[in-house]
């Protein structure tokens, strides 16, 4: 049977109107809880690319010239993996090294746009046995024909990446109390409404309206909670980014230069977001249908 | 009559159907109770092996004092509730053990009417009537076209903009009927339409219950207004404590006479 989007629409706004107070504090909720989620995402995403030379647990890279000659490439490769701290080491062409550049600095473009493949530095990234040897490495090897630069994490990625965890575990935490809030508020949001119009319902019932016909109003009021306060975090995260971006390219905020997050990851995140809450909406009002809504 | 021929020809062309209660051979029962027996929680027996035909176009009363079992009937009637034990036919479809989903249809074969009238009370009489039609899917021009002509069928035509407080008791019940005559059902059930009413508005509802009744509607009246009865002088089924007690052609009332 055709359920006229008419019909539905003039009958979706009527219960969001009635019940006015309750939507705003649902749609708030949905969209504190959803920016919180889409930060904690986001910080995840900047401090892995900030990080990204070491994952996997490497603990130095040792940087080749980008004109560096086969023999002596080899040569390097031969002396690490003699060494008795080096447990294990792997190449990374000019091209992999590329990828890496640019995630590293995507939002400076004009870094990246300058870069090509072939002056790139192709490196041995290694895996030590004990992560305080990386000085012994680099003294080793910084003086080497054909190595440009032995790099090795520093204390402050350690800590960033520890800062971050405890963030993104805090936020987390936040955004689950919030969800669940933003659950209760829409279930109760539309009990109000199912309460408002049990004349109604009585009376659909009795002249054989189909139970979706009965629901879908309903269904559509969490709905359009949940997108709305999915929208709002989808605003509130591309600000924020924005905002992030000016501080390090205009206000000179060296601190968060390391926290790289590109457009792209930005635009998936807030996306995501807008999905989760239409999630969360319309489930919401499905549980509230489910347990008031006797059809 | 048409639809006996149908149901004629349907049995012959399916004679297994000759077998089937409600779709007899030239005969076609609306409404059939087959033992039918209702009981409620705590051991409330509200119908006891009740069985009965009602053909189409009947117009029957249902009497009997509070607690009887009038209402429950109509429940099971609507399928609002389900028998314990025993089969229910409507319109030739056995609804006891109807599927959930179906009893929305089974109820657009159906009018209801109460003693609260039901109305909304923040939509006018015409978007009241509407309603019913609106929300099983008809498209706007039926709505315009079938609204107006119910309304006068019930002598509303004039107050279609009037909300339901305006009106008096009896004009509201006239708005309930248009609201379930409109989608023109085949079944009209009413559960005590006068219990709110003074007499004289009572046999107006009455007359118009039976112009509905004239136009081919099965009418069926759960009521214990005793002088709507006698006045009307039409079929009379008696409950009493659940169990049909009386099955009458031309019945009274018949209580404290």
């Amino acid at each position: 049977m055709a359920i006229s989007t008419r019909y539905v629409a003039k009958e979706t706004a009527a219960n969001l109107m009635r019940n006015r107070l309750m939507t705003v504090a649902s749609i708030l909720t949905i969209a504190v809880s959803l920016s919180l989620v889409g930060v904690a995402l986001l910080l995840q995403e900047g401090v892995s690319n900030a990080t990204v030379r070491w994952s996997n647990g490497v603990n130095v890279a040792v940087f080749l010239q980008a004109d560096v000659t086969s023999s002596q490439s080899v040569s390097v490769h031969d002396q690490l993996v003699a060494m008795p701290e080096v447990r294990h080491c792997f190449y990374m062409n000019k091209q992999a090294t590329y990828s890496e550049f640019k995630r590293l600095y995507a939002n400076q473009p004009d870094v990246y746009e300058t870069a090509t493949p072939a002056n790139m530095p192709p490196s041995y990234r290694c895996v030590l046995s004990n992560p305080k040897d990386a000085q012994t490495v680099q003294a080793q090897f910084v003086h080497k024909p054909g190595v440009r630069n032995v790099a090795y994490p520093g204390l402050e990625i350690n800590t960033m990446e520890k800062v971050a965890l405890i963030l993104q575990i805090v936020f987390l935490s936040l955004a689950l109390i919030l969800f669940l809030s933003a659950f209760v508020l829409i279930a109760n949001t539309i009990r109000q409404a199912i309460f408002a119009r049990r004349r109604e319902i009585a009376v659909m019932k009795l002249v054989g309206a189909t139970n979706w016909f009965i629901r879908i109003p309903f269904m559509m009021e969490g709905f359009v909670q949940g997108i709305v306060g999915g929208l709002i975090a989808f605003g509130a995260i591309f600000f924020l980014h924005w905002g992030l971006g000016y501080l390090v390219n205009h206000a000179g905020a060296q601190i968060l230069k390391t926290i790289v997050i590109s457009s792209n990851a930005m635009f998936v995140t807030a996306f995501a977001v807008v999905i989760a809450g239409i999630v969360l909406g319309t489930a919401g009002s499905l549980i509230a249908i489910r347990r008031f809504l006797d059809v | 009559m048409a639809s006996g021929a149908g149901a004629t020809l349907l049995a012959l062309m399916y004679p297994e159907f000759l077998s089937v209660p409600g779709c007899n051979a030239g005969l076609y029962e609306m409404i059939t109770f087959e033992n039918v027996t209702k009981t409620y929680k705590r051991g409330v027996v509200a119908l006891n092996d009740v069985t009965f035909d009602i053909e189409k176009g009947e117009l029957v009363f249902i009497v009997g004092p509070s607690g009887s079992g009038k209402t429950t009937l109509l429940r099971l009637i609507l399928r609002e509730d389900s028998p314990d034990k025993g089969r229910i036919w409507v319109a030739g479809k056995e609804i006891a053990h109807l599927n959930h989903w179906r009893i929305p249809y089974l109820r657009r074969n159906m009018g209801c009417v109460f003693q609260d009238f039901r109305l909304l009370p923040n939509k006018s009489v015409f978007e009241n009537v509407a309603f019913a039609l609106e929300v099983i899917g008809r498209p706007q021009h039926v709505i315009n076209a079938q609204v107006p002509q119910v309304l006068e069928l019930v002598g509303l035509a004039k107050k279609r903009r009037n909300l339901p407080h305006e009106l008096s008791g009896g004009e509201q019940q006239r708005v309930a009927i248009a609201r379930a005559f409109v989608n023109r059902p085949l079944i009209l059930l009413a559960d005590e339409p006068t219990g709110n009413l003074d007499p004289s508005t009572s046999s107006g509802i009455m007359r118009l219950l039976d112009r509905i009744n004239r136009t081919g509607t099965t009418t069926i009246i759960a009521t214990h207004d005793a002088s709507m009865v006698d006045m009307m002088r039409r079929r009379v089924v008696a409950l009493e404590h659940g169990a049909l007690v009386r099955d009458q052609e031309r019945g009274i009332y018949g209580y404290g006479t």
